[in-house]
């Protein structure tokens, strides 16, 4: 009896201690404690892309534990910025790779690309340059990038006060050389100051309202300021009626509030220089329940960009009496899919 | 809720005058047992370095613990404890206190099957459901008694039970045939009510119910088996939080028992399996936060039939994954938020004490009458072989155990000795090893010279040390000792003079493991120790009898941490207690 069981625990024994995994609980102790180093140099595949032909930038390098890791792209004619962050022991040129888009406008020209890859706990920073040889072109929609003024069929509306700015100018613009200016200041007890309208066919759009993108570049500031309580309306329209029936008032006649209309605001817009915005179409709210109230793509018939802002007379804003009211637009593209700016 | 104790003790007014009515009619219907006890104690900071903290502050109470016995019929007995207490510097009662604190009825049906409902005490298998010493018992010495027995009390500690509240029922057979006994015992109870958590944002915490049973049976005259199960779970739909646990434990062992003449050989071969799972609202799939766990142990013990020596050894495997929530809670949360009743801050820049050996042995309201569902923390100096018991989750290896008395009682030795190491690593690859060797000798010298009134000294020793292979990141060298001394001499009839006297060394280094609310490891926290923890006490006890006695102490007590940034600690306390069990 005894030897059966000192066979068995033996046995016992062996079993187990065979079952020892060779792993561990927790996060690596390297990782937290660890002096961090290099295990293979920073190489970029390609120092000379060409965006608009489709190449990549890919990225490799290794490190001898996982980090928090973040490779910056600068441009240095536009100050276009692309970042790229990552918590790992190795960056893979499979997974990491630069197409030539921007993680904020304005995008990126041909130029002179700064390279930085720094670690969130370490003090080193890795450096190298590259040089764009063709931008990349951004797929959508393009529904009005100004370059040839403002388009055919687009109608304008603004008011007549001081300062109006409702036309294209050349002197800031985000991409290419015109952008459209959107400002001035009222004189009255007014918040809308003007309006941009285009009309739209998007009957070959396949997509969803939340994978359906709006994207449009904002400018604002003027002198290092901001209006109080400035904002851009932008009214989308899936009304079947003619864009542009009344000629007498310089606005489309397709966001009555009979007709199928939705909106969403951009306020405030308070920032300094341009900001990109994208909007997936099923974030905008019903303004006028003309129609089934769902959202569709394909059908969009007109877009509207409004200008408004808090008016300075009245005692509403006293403090715009003496700014002007900034909200110029540039690159109105709408895209499938993805936003602009992840593309 | 003063109308709730007013009632109830008025309830418990009524009940004792019926009781003193019924008394003299029917004296076995209604009896009365209890507790009262006056404590007082004094401290002083000593430290000249602390202009911060007072310099002394005292406190106390009177208590008085009313047992009612009811038997309303044959074989049912109806028990409550109420509980009247007064906080020293109350006026008129203003700082008095009644409280309900046991409630149980229990009984037999037909003579066959007992019952307890109410608050029960549960104990299992030491992987299913067992409430572990805290740390720092060695052999459960009797060195610090005063404060032990009040500890015990006051988290309703007995056996290694768990206090719940719920129901309990337990019968047996016996048969001529194939098997000779069949006990079954089952259970269960609700460790917590569903509770408020927030009344402004109305969320609840859910009910948490643990129940189980233990199938135990007489195979034949030397082979035993034990089936053991218990099963924690929140109850969702009781409660507001996203996350509910489960955790059911499976255990089933042979025992094997050989008896000669003189001695007797038990052995035990026993495995079990665990699983803990959290189901979510929101957040996360079916399979989030699921582990899988097992454990085999195997012992052998070796006793004389005289009980006068016994000797076991064995071999321990507990998965990484194994979670006994009921066998693995401990006594005490070593969390930063489980705060000392004296001296909370100390030092001039006002930082929470560290709980130190004296808080460990006299603190009663650091101790934990929960069940956790997840690992609670330990602090390594103390314990760090085992900070869960025998169930402490990723250990594997050997054991060996052994106590001797002497037969004209000179004295008797404790022993345990151990080696154990991880399953799987920590942070790293590498695993850490145990080594434990820790014994209690006490010495009766009044047997040893013959004479009658008590003369006694114990020596207990323990020293753990930890090791860890490897790189400089990974290596891990910590050495605890643990040394307790105690003499007591009896200088008049049943008056005793003791002095003792209790220290720790730790030096070394190890890695803290904070885990979140899922007991996954969130991260390690690097800590070196060169620390010493004393506690001395000079002590004069009047027994006058086993229940029933005076104690009056000195003790001196302090922590020295040896590192920069971290400030020493030294106190005293003058201690009275007067306990009378009724």
């Amino acid at each position: 009896m005894t030897t059966n069981y000192i066979r068995y625990f033996i046995f016992m024994m062996l079993i187990f201690v065979a079952c020892t995994k060779d792993e561990y609980e927790g996060p690596s102790l390297q990782n937290l404690y660890g002096e961090f180093s290099l295990l293979s140099p920073f190489s970029i595949s390609n120092l000379n892309p060409d965006f608009s032909n489709n190449e990549v930038v890919k990225f490799h390098c290794e490190f001898n534990k996982s980090v928090d890791w973040k490779i910056t792209i600068r441009g240095l004619q536009t100050g276009s910025v692309k970042e790229i962050t990552g918590f790992s022991n190795r960056i893979d040129s499979g997974l990491v790779s630069w197409n030539g888009n921007t993680s904020e406008v304005p995008f990126f020209s041909e130029e002179t690309c700064a390279l930085e890859l720094s670690f969130l706990t370490e003090i080193d920073t890795l450096r190298d340059t590259l040089t764009i040889l063709g931008k990349k072109v951004y797929e959508g929609i393009m529904v009005a990038d100004f370059e040839n003024g403002i388009p055919q069929d687009a109608l304008v509306f603004h008011q007549f006060s001081m300062n109006m700015t409702f036309e294209t100018a050349s002197d800031d613009p985000l991409n290419g050389n015109s952008y459209f200016k959107m400002g001035g200041r009222m004189g009255w007890n007014e918040w809308f100051l003007g309006s941009i309208d285009f009309p739209l066919d998007m009957s070959a759009v396949n997509s969803s309202a939340d994978e359906f993108y709006i994207n449009l570049g904002v400018l604002s500031g003027i002198n290092g300021e901001v209006a109080s309580d400035q904002f851009i309306n932008i009214l989308i329209s899936e009304s079947n009626h003619p864009f542009n029936d009344d000629l007498t008032n310089n606005a489309s006649d397709v966001f009555q509030d009979t007709m199928e209309v939705y909106k969403y605001q951009i306020r405030p817009v308070d920032w300094i220089g341009w900001n990109m915005i994208s909007i997936s179409y099923d974030q905008f709210e019903v303004k006028s329940s003309g129609g089934n109230n769902i959202r569709q793509p394909n059908n969009i018939t007109a877009i509207k960009l409004q200008c408004q802002s808090c008016p300075g007379v009245s005692a509403n804003c006293p403090e715009n009496m003496s700014v002007d009211v900034r909200t110029d637009v540039d690159f109105l593209i709408l895209t499938e899919g993805t936003d602009v700016l992840n593309q | 809720m003063n109308n709730y104790f007013l009632k109830i003790f008025l309830l418990s007014f009524s009940i004792f005058q019926l009781a003193l009515s019924s008394i003299s009619q029917q004296n076995e219907k209604i009896w009365f047992d209890g507790l009262g006890r006056s404590y007082f104690s004094r401290d002083n900071i000593l430290s000249n370095e602390d202009t911060i903290s007072p310099n002394s502050m005292s406190s106390g109470y009177n208590l008085l613990d009313l047992n009612v016995h009811v038997n309303p019929i044959p074989n049912i007995e109806v028990f409550g404890q109420v509980r009247v207490q007064n906080q020293f510097g109350g006026f008129f009662g203003s700082g008095t206190e009644i409280d309900v604190r046991q409630l149980t009825a229990r009984g037999t049906l037909k003579n066959k099957v007992r019952f307890s409902v109410g608050d029960i005490y549960l104990k299992q298998n030491k992987y299913t459901l067992h409430n572990y010493d805290e740390d720092l018992n060695l052999y459960g010495s009797d060195l610090y008694n005063s404060y032990k027995s009040i500890i015990d009390y006051e988290n309703f500690y007995q056996d290694n039970r768990w206090r719940l509240q719920g129901l309990q029922v337990d019968f047996s057979y016996k048969f001529d045939r194939f098997i000779r006994t069949l006990e079954v015992d089952l259970f269960t109870t609700r460790p917590r009510g569903s509770s408020q958590l927030n009344s402004a944002l109305n969320t609840f915490q859910s009910d948490m119910l643990l129940s189980g049973g233990t199938i135990y049976s007489q195979i034949s005259k030397s082979i035993s088996a034990e089936l053991n199960y218990t099963i924690l779970n929140e109850l969702p739909n009781s409660g507001t939080q996203l996350s509910s646990v489960k955790n059911p434990v499976y255990q089933f062992g042979l025992i094997h028992q050989y008896s000669a003449k003189k001695f007797s050989i038990n052995s035990k071969i026993q495995t079990g399996l665990s699983e803990k799972s959290w189901s979510h609202k929101v957040g996360y799939d079916s399979i989030s936060h699921n582990r899988l766990g097992m454990f085999f142990e195997y012992k052998s013990e070796i006793s004389k039939l005289d009980s006068s020596f016994n000797l076991s050894m064995g071999y321990r495997y507990v998965d990484p994954n194994f979670r006994s929530s009921a066998a693995q809670s401990r006594r005490i949360d070593m969390a930063e938020s489980n705060l000392n009743s004296i001296y909370t801050i100390y030092s001039n820049d006002a930082v929470v004490r560290p709980i130190s050996i004296f808080d460990i042995i006299s603190d009663q309201n650091l101790f934990n009458q929960n069940i956790s569902p997840i690992l609670m923390n330990f602090n390594p100096i103390f314990s760090n072989a085992l900070p869960y018991g025998d169930a402490t989750p990723n250990r594997v290896g050997l054991f060996l155990n052994g106590f001797y008395k002497h037969k004209k009682k000179y004295f008797n030795i404790n022993f345990n000795t151990s080696f154990f190491s991880e399953v799987i690593g920590q942070g790293t690859s590498r695993k850490r090893t145990f080594l434990t060797f820790s014994q209690l000798t006490k010495v009766n010298l009044n047997e040893l010279f013959n004479q009658r009134k008590e003369f006694n000294f114990s020596l207990g020793y323990r020293n753990q040390i930890t090791n860890r292979e490897g790189d400089s990141i990974e290596r891990i060298n910590l050495n605890s000792t643990h040394i307790d001394f105690k003499i007591e001499k009896e200088l008049l009839e049943k008056v005793y003079f003791n002095f003792s006297t209790k220290r720790i060394k730790a030096i070394g280094n190890e890695y803290l493991v904070s885990r979140d609310d899922f007991d996954e490891i969130l991260t390690f926290q690097q800590v070196n120790y060169n620390r010493i923890d004393y506690l001395h006490a000079l002590g004069i006890k009047y027994q006058f009898k086993r229940d029933v006695y005076i104690d009056v102490q000195y003790n001196l007590w302090g922590s020295e941490f040896n590192i920069a940034n971290f400030n020493d600690f030294d106190f005293q306390r003058l201690l009275f207690i007067f306990s009378i069990k009724l």
